[in-house]
């Protein structure tokens, strides 16, 4: 137990010696991993912060129906209860035409002339309707279809999909993550695989270095792993280095970026999420293995390829 | 302690290096392998470290059969086996104390144990004083004597010297061959292939002579033929 604690030791400070006799490629083959770890980082943060922008934006999807003056209330109520009986509809609220107008006052009281010519018109001027909040973008057709049956022909004036123009942004914010995390895994793909070429080359140059020393170990009955093991404690190293650096920046990136926008409701949940302690220290720890793991995959290939410890 | 029955190796490219050798060789025996350059020698010291596998036969040492050693147990095989070779396999970054050191360290002693083990051996082979010396630094007795102390730091129960002369003048030859004998007379089998003729001839011990992979001769107390 003692002599491999030893070794263990030895093997440990024999990595660390490797690590920093080859700095140049070291700090090469780190810095393109920081890169490709950053862009996995980047694209979990990515995701996660669109997919919550887009829940909260769907909070906001409504189906207006517009009801017309002669609409008799118990008309109204069945098509209240047939619209509650949707599943993708959350909610069904009756704003009646003077509540219409207060809520169009409110929201237009900068904008006097506007005011005064609703005032003109009437108070009955804006029509009753039913607000009726869906939870799913992609059912908003489907919903906006059930005022629109003949038998509320009587009850029904129109119906408008999407109340805002929340409906667009989550088709974009949609597609946008779509692109994001294509272009993101894709972009991963290729600054993964030229990490580990790096790590690849430079620990077949560091093997090429001390082909004597392995050849004369090998004579002198060290065991593979003790031959093996400063390779891959170099390369964890990189993996480690870099997954610490990419982690620091991404959450910099975070704390800056999505700080100030932190208040508006769509990024207040990615915000919150992001900087709790166990998300970071995940993030940290990801980071860090992913790194390792790469590190360690490159440094098997180069020796596989190069070490021959299979031919004693 | 070591045993050959009728061992074949051969090459794809070079033919066959050894035909049917068969050897025993005691403990402690002292043994001198002497033929022409291309007659089997190193093919046979690398049979015994496994470098190479034969073909055909075979060969026990210290009771390992090798034909059922696992690869995964030739570590354990070559730390009972000491080599020294004629182009000394010194590390030239390292200092005297460190290259004997690696042998030890290798292997999981602890450097108190390391630090009180190189005196001693520094003692066998005459370079008390030589420590911090590099491999450039030392002439090419000295060089050879080093890789000695690497190779018996760990007690070893066989040595074998592969032409540990052939580099070195008379008198370097000679303190060299003092040395194998000293570590013989410690319990060491050793077992030293050489051309020299002088030193096979005073030696006047175990003379096996091979020709064309194959053993012509071996005679207790024999000479160069």
């Amino acid at each position: 137990m003692k002599r491999k604690l030893i070794l263990l030791k030895r093997v440990l400070g024999a990595g660390l010696k490797n690590f920093v006799r080859n700095s140049w490629l070291s700090v090469a083959a780190t810095a393109v991993m920081v890169v490709a770890l950053i862009i996995i980082l980047s694209t979990v943060v990515l995701n996660v912060t669109a997919r919550n922008a887009i829940t909260d934006l769907s909070k906001n999807l409504q189906v207006s129906v517009y009801l017309k003056d002669s609409a008799s209330p118990s008309d109204v109520k069945r098509l209240q209860n047939d619209l509650l009986l949707n599943k993708y509809v959350s909610s069904v609220s009756y704003v009646s035409s003077a509540e219409a107008q207060q809520q169009f006052s409110q929201s237009y009281q900068n904008d006097q002339q506007l005011l005064e010519s609703l005032a003109l018109v009437g108070s009955g001027s804006l029509p009753a309707s039913l607000e009726v909040s869906v939870s799913n973008l992609s059912k908003m057709q489907e919903v906006g279809a059930i005022p629109l049956e003949p038998t509320y022909n009587s009850t029904v004036d129109s119906v408008t999909l999407g109340k805002t123009d929340v409906k667009k942004t989550i088709t974009r914010a949609a597609s946008a993550q779509h692109y994001i995390t294509t272009v993101s895994l894709g972009l991963a793909i290729v600054f993964a695989v030229v990490s580990m070429l790096i790590i690849f080359n430079t620990i077949r140059m560091a093997i090429f270095t001390r082909a004597e020393e392995i050849r004369i170990m090998k004579l002198l009955g060290a065991t593979p792993s003790y031959i093996r093991g400063p390779f891959l404690v170099e390369s964890s190293i990189y993996g480690v280095i870099a997954g610490l650096i990419a982690a620091s920046l991404v959450m910099a990136a975070i704390y800056s970026l999505l700080g100030k926008v932190s208040t508006q409701s769509e990024f207040s949940a990615t915000y919150s999420l992001f900087t709790q302690h166990r998300i970071v220290v995940a993030m940290y720890v990801g980071a860090v293995l992913v790194g390792i793991l790469v590190g360690i995959i490159s440094s098997m290939f180069a020796m596989e390829k190069h070490l021959k410890l299979k031919n004693w | 302690m070591i045993l050959l029955d009728r061992v074949t190796k051969s090459y794809n490219n070079r033919g066959t290096a050894l035909k049917s050798v068969s050897l025993h060789i005691e403990p402690k025996e002292f043994v001198i392998i002497v033929g022409p350059s291309g007659a089997g020698k190193s093919t046979l010291l690398k049979l015994l470290t496994r470098e190479e596998k034969p073909n055909s036969g075979k060969i026990i040492v210290s009771g390992i059969d090798y034909e059922t050693l696992k690869d995964r147990s030739i570590p354990m095989l070559r730390r009972r086996i000491g080599v020294v070779f004629q182009d000394y396999k010194l590390l030239p970054h390292k200092n005297v104390f460190e290259n004997i050191a690696f042998a030890l360290e290798i292997v999981g002693m602890g450097n108190r144990e390391i630090r009180h083990t190189i005196p001693r051996v520094l003692t066998i082979v005459g370079l008390t004083g030589k420590e911090k010396n590099f491999p450039s630094e030392l002439s090419g007795g000295e060089r050879q004597r080093l890789a000695i102390a690497r190779a018996v730091v760990r007690q070893p129960k066989i040595l074998i010297a592969d032409e540990p002369t052939g580099n070195l003048d008379p008198k370097h030859a000679w303190d060299v061959i003092r040395v194998l004998e000293k570590i013989n007379k410690y319990g060491t089998t050793v077992i030293l292939t050489t051309h020299n003729q002088e030193i096979v001839n005073k030696l006047k011990r175990r003379v096996i002579t091979i020709k064309d992979g194959q053993i012509i001769s071996d005679r207790a107390g024999g000479a160069y033929k």
